[in-house]
């Protein structure tokens, strides 16, 4: 571990994950089929993990790598609920776009 | 006595909830009764209290304590002195009088139980407003009223533009509603209590704080001039008048309307202390008098005559106030609260006889029909006009007397106003009653006198308007004023802090007296020229024959009144009604309330349905703030 | 913490129910579990010493003070009153009844969690909890498009919400070396916002909670998955979810941020002025009641930021004061429109026309609601407001304190709407079906809301 930690430095770790992040929120505004939305957020999830791991092992503490199983888990029930209500509204509408949701304004 | 003192609003509560929670199941009609005798023993409990009460004493009744944080707190107190008394009577007698008339003039409606459920929540509020003994209890009623006025303009909702009336009254309310409420914070912030008597003890203590003292009145004077319908938010009177006769005469004549009133005198100290204030609302009033008086000229509603004439009178208890002559402005508006009733009532029994016809241009020779309706309003239109010994006549020229005494230039403009109000109203008087009946004879065969719980509310409201006089009689008379010497535990700190003049002679005000009685009396006599000796109408005065007629009638005194006083009055009141009224006050109100409802309007299309517009909102909304969190 | 596992349990029981085929007797037995965590949260109100569990202190975790007990035992009410509602409002849909009121009680569970954490990572778990189980239930009308949308677009927008509330999270990680409150505290107490780091992250996870809050710019969900849910579903995330997120905010700004610093509080002014506009012009539009009450309830959130705003002077009280009176209010109006929605067929404001008329009484019930909404004296609505907004005057915010005194009035104007619709409209002849328990939950949230205004002492003191 020691050795690893002084090769790359944490800035950037940060700077990965950040970008990675960025990417994530660019993909959500700019694509609309709500599969590669649902990817682009676990996609930012996962730069955040990648964040949470780095730091963890910088500082020695083991908290932020126990966090990123929780997040995991969380983001698994996440995907599972959002496919589930992806799989209804594709019985329903035929399509996965979410710019057909807008029956709900104003 | 506490004890009475928590009846007197706890009874009108319990004919409301009765008639709206079990009014279902008590038998049709009885909903009236319920309502009419709650409100009366009330008014027994407040004699009762009358009678105990000296008039330098005060009955503080702390329910509980309500509000307790930190190092204020607020009781959900009730307070009875002098003036709370005068209210109370006013409330609960004119009050009861008014939901006796009803049971007869809502006789038959399909909403019968719900308007007495209304009316008696209605006066069960107006007792808080007059009865807290903090601004929060005052506030409480204060938006209570409002809620039941807005209820009952809108009492009949089959018909759009009632709801439109009670739209419009609620809008011009708010803005009055805030500047009380913010009135209200400023003086928690700066007196750190609510108490009004407290307030009033600690308002001398911080006059060197004149600027604070003068934001204050102003917010208050802003909630004022909302309820009582002041310049510029009077608007809303004459549209509600939309509402049930009975309505307009409880709420909109002779208790509600008045509230901004009471709450000035019951601050009076604070507002003695904000002599620019006191100016301010002299001028409003003294403008709001005039235009009312002028657009009332011109208006064939027989209601609409009244709801302006309404706006003029409390126009001329602002002038009062505005003077500093707090129990003058009380004065009037307990005589006004007798005699508008009664007008009111009384337009209500034409309206009634006439099954729902107001124009008053389809009236007239109704004299004969319906007597005793005749004889109560004719008397009250005497009362209003200021004719002699009739309580209007003391009550106005009081508040003239005072203001002869401290500015000319005011006592001339009220002085034309109540000669109007003579013309505007004797103008009413002559084509509603006198000549031959212009309705169709189908009408005509209908009409019948009213039954007796419309008649006896206007024979007792009548003797009030002509002997209401007498709690006031000016000094000539030898005999004390006992209004004054009643509310002068209330009026008399005040007093010294506002610089009077040394009063005017006995003879003066004698004089004053005989010019305004005498002014009174002119007016009726050119109104009776007109209306009755030439019969004219509305439509008709302005074509050819009824000029040919005059000259050829060789009138040429009446000609010259016609022509240099009467009709450019008229045409004046015309111009006003449409233009000013209609064009610039409802416009600038409107405007507001529709700026406001377009700006809601504009953001709400920003809500598109999108997820993606959405989701880029919030990454602009985070950068944003994230630059605002940087730049400073 | 006891209160935390009873609630837990009773979840349990819910799903064992299921599978024992005792759905009749579900809602009786959540209602008595209810009471009984009730008295649970009543006992630990006097210790509290470290949280032990299974001989382990969890104080790092979850912390149980009168803060998180005062706002659980509202949240247990809260959530009584709609299990009682659920009973008649899932007639229809008995074969599901044991899963939505299941995820229902597993709500409160998250809920609880928010109010008492002490650590970052449970309050990630907090919200994820409660978030996730309104996703199911925003979308639960499987074949309903509006159901379906509305849970999509929550679902999206709320995991990018979360995916920013973790970089946030990640980030003060980062600067402070910890996840607990107390030592983020001491951290921002020593450095504060030197650290570029720890600013960033803050930033982020106020804005994940302003999106939770619904506050402007964050508020777009919030009507549009307030108007597809299912109603029973709105008005649980009108009430207990958003109070719930509050007080999950007012504990990470009071003890994870040491206060709040003045770059903070201009943010959050800005926010409070934008969200207190926004909610109440938009809803003066409104013709769909859901809707109306979506953007009240952004309207809202522009005053309970007020008592955030404010907690240099322990604004907690008055927070927790507000959020109570909401809820009833809320609850109180749900109570009446969930019947009258169900038996007009219509979520319109028109769809109350003529109420005053036909039901007098639950007119009654539903104006006073209103009436508390829009802040009238003297309903426990107003007293909610002026304490908030003394308390923000106290605390030198008085611009913003006039703002919001000004739009609450622009407010009432819609709230208005709803009771003139019900008295001074005739509507049409439709009979309207109003079960014993939504009057029962009607009847004591409305005496509630008079005697908490007559009587706010009993709440007031309390924090």
């Amino acid at each position: 571990m020691e050795h690893t930690t002084q090769l790359v430095p944490l800035n950037w770790y940060l700077l990965l994950s950040t970008f990675l992040f960025c990417l994530g929120v660019m993909g959500v505004l700019i694509r609309r089929n709500a599969i590669i939305i649902l990817m682009c957020i676990e996609l930012m999830l996962n730069s955040v993990n990648m964040l949470l791991v780095a730091f963890s092992s910088y500082s020695g503490n083991s908290d932020g790598q126990v966090f990123v199983f929780f997040i995991m888990v969380v983001a698994a029930a996440e995907v599972a609920v959002g496919l589930a209500l992806l799989v209804s509204i594709y019985r329903n509408l035929g399509s996965t776009d979410i710019d057909l949701l807008n029956k709900l304004k104003w | 006595m506490t004890f009475l003192g928590l009846m007197i609003p706890l009874l009108p509560l319990l004919g409301f909830l009765v008639n709206g929670l079990l009014g279902k199941y008590l038998p049709k009609g009885s909903a009236g009764w319920i309502g009419s005798l709650s409100v009366l023993a009330s008014f027994v409990c407040v004699l009762l209290i009358f009678k105990d009460l000296q008039a330098e004493q005060a009955i503080s009744i702390d329910v509980f304590n309500w509000i307790a944080l930190g190092d204020f707190s607020i009781s959900f107190g009730l307070w009875i002195d002098a003036l709370t008394m005068i209210m109370l009577m006013v409330v609960t007698g004119v009050g009861f009088l008014i939901h006796l008339y009803s049971i007869g003039y809502m006789h038959g409606d399909e909403g019968f139980t719900r308007f007495f459920t209304y009316l008696n929540l209605f006066i069960f509020f107006m007792l808080l407003l007059v009865m807290g003994s903090n601004y929060l209890m005052m506030f409480i009623g204060w938006e209570g009223v409002g809620l039941c006025s807005y209820l009952l303009i809108g009492f009949w909702y089959k018909n759009e533009p009632f709801n439109d009336a009670a739209q419009k009254a609620f809008v011009m309310n708010r803005i009055g509603d805030l500047g009380f409420l913010l009135g209200m914070f400023f003086i928690l912030f700066h007196f750190g209590t609510l108490d009004i008597q407290t307030v009033e003890q600690l308002a001398p203590g911080l006059a060197s704080n004149g600027g604070l003292i003068m934001i204050i009145t102003l917010l208050l004077f802003i909630g004022a001039t909302g309820k009582s319908a002041q310049l510029p938010l009077y608007t809303w009177l004459p549209d509600a008048m939309a509402g049930p006769t009975p309505v307009s005469a409880l709420i909109h004549a002779a208790t509600m309307v008045t509230a901004g009133i009471y709450m000035i005198v019951r601050s009076n100290v604070l507002f003695a202390l904000a002599p620019d204030t006191l100016t301010i609302i002299l001028w409003v009033g003294v403008i709001t008098s005039l235009f009312a008086a002028i657009i009332g000229l011109k208006q064939n509603d027989i209601k609409k005559v009244l709801a302006y004439s309404t706006v003029s009178q409390l126009g001329l208890m602002f002038v009062a106030l505005g003077l500093g002559a707090f129990s003058s402005g009380i004065f009037h508006l307990v005589t006004h609260a007798f005699f508008k009733a009664l007008l009111f009532l009384g337009a209500g029994s034409v309206i009634h006889a006439l099954h729902g016809e107001q124009d008053i241009r389809k009236m007239g020779g109704l004299k004969k029909l319906i007597p005793i309706t005749y004889i109560t309003f004719i008397l009250a239109s005497l009362a209003i006009s200021g004719f002699p010994l009739l309580s209007g006549f003391f009550s106005k020229d009081e508040i003239l007397a005072h203001a002869f005494e401290q500015n000319k230039i005011v006592w001339i403009v009220v002085a034309v106003s109540s000669f109007l109000t003579a013309i505007y109203m004797f103008r009413l008087v002559f084509l509603t009653f006198f000549n031959n009946f212009r309705g169709s004879d189908e009408t005509r065969s209908h009409i019948h006198e009213s039954p007796w719980t419309m008649t006896f509310p206007l024979v007792v409201l009548c003797i009030l308007a002509v002997l209401g006089g007498l709690i006031g009689l000016p000094a000539i008379f030898h005999v004390s004023h006992w209004l004054n010497t009643y509310l002068a535990s209330v009026t008399e700190p005040s007093a010294a802090l506002i610089h009077h003049g040394d009063g005017i002679s006995h003879g003066l005000e004698i004089g004053l007296m005989c010019f305004a009685g005498l002014a009174a009396i002119v007016a009726i006599y050119l109104m009776y020229r007109k209306y009755v000796m030439q019969k004219a109408i509305p439509e008709s005065e302005e074509s050819q024959q009824g000029f040919i007629k005059a000259i050829a009638n060789k009138f040429y005194v009446d000609e010259f009144f016609e022509n240099a006083i009467v009709n450019p009055v008229f045409k004046l009141s015309e111009w006003f009604g449409t233009f000013f009224d209609k064009k610039i006050i409802d416009q600038i109100v409107n405007r507001t309330a529709t700026t406001i409802t377009s700006g809601g309007q504009a953001l709400r299309l920003s809500q598109g349905g999108n997820t993606g517009t959405y989701v880029l909102a919030m990454v602009i909304g985070i950068v944003v703030l994230f630059i605002i969190r940087l730049l400073i | 913490m006891n209160t935390l596992i009873y609630t837990a349990g009773l979840g349990m029981v819910c799903l064992a129910m299921e599978i024992l085929d005792l759905r009749k007797l579900l809602v009786p037995v959540i209602l008595l579990g209810l009471a009984v965590i009730f008295g649970v949260n009543l006992m630990s109100w006097a210790d509290s010493g470290p949280v032990i569990f299974a001989g382990l202190d969890m104080s790092s975790m979850l912390l149980v003070d009168h803060f998180s007990v005062a706002f659980n035992g509202v949240l247990i009410v809260a959530a009584a009153f709609l299990f009682a509602m659920s009973h008649d409002f899932y007639k229809d849909e008995q074969h599901h009844l044991s899963d939505y009121l299941t995820i229902i009680v597993f709500i409160l569970c998250g809920a609880m969690v928010l109010t008492s954490y002490s650590n970052l990572v449970m309050m990630f778990l907090g919200i994820e909890i409660v978030s996730i189980s309104l996703y199911i239930l925003a979308g639960s009308r499987r074949h309903d498009l509006r159901s379906n949308e509305a849970g999509m677009k929550y679902f999206l927008m709320g995991s990018f919400a979360s995916a920013v509330l973790l970089f946030g999270i990640t980030l003060l990680y980062g600067a402070s070396g910890s996840f607990k409150l107390t030592e983020i505290a001491s951290y921002a107490a020593t450095y504060g916002m030197d650290s570029p780091m720890f600013l960033v992250g803050s930033l982020l996870v106020v804005c994940a909670f302003l999106f939770k809050v619904a506050a402007v710019p964050f508020h777009f969900w919030s009507p549009d998955v307030y108007e597809g849910s299912p109603s029973l579903v709105t008005t649980l995330m009108a009430t207990l979810v958003k109070v719930s997120f509050f007080a999950a905010f007012y504990r990470l700004m009071s003890s994870g941020f040491a206060g709040i610093d003045p770059h903070t509080s201009t943010i959050l002014v800005i926010v409070a002025a934008a969200t207190m506009i926004v909610g109440n012009l938009v809803a003066l539009k409104q013709i769909n009641f859901k809707r109306l009450l979506a953007y009240s309830g952004i309207a809202h959130a522009g005053y309970m930021l007020l008592a955030i705003l404010s907690l240099k002077t322990n604004s907690a009280s008055a927070l927790l004061f507000y959020g109570a009176t909401y809820i009833l209010a809320t609850i109180g109006a749900f109570a009446v429109a969930l019947p009258v929605f169900s038996s007009t067929g219509k979520e319109t404001i028109d769809a109350f026309d003529g109420l005053g008329r036909k039901k007098p009484f639950i007119a009654g019930m539903l104006t006073l609601s209103m009436l508390s909404l829009a802040g009238i004296p003297p309903l426990a609505g107003f007293l909610g407001k002026y304490y908030i907004f003394s308390e923000a005057i106290h605390n030198g915010y008085v611009a913003i304190t006039l703002l919001a005194v000004i739009t609450s009035i622009i407010g009432v104007y819609y709230y208005f709407k709803v009771i003139l619709a019900m008295y001074t409209k005739a509507g049409e002849d439709t009979e309207i079906q109003f079960p014993m328990l939504y009057s029962i939950v009607g009847i004591i949230c409305v005496a509630l809301s008079i005697l908490l205004g007559l009587w706010p002492g009993g709440l007031m003191g309390l924090l």
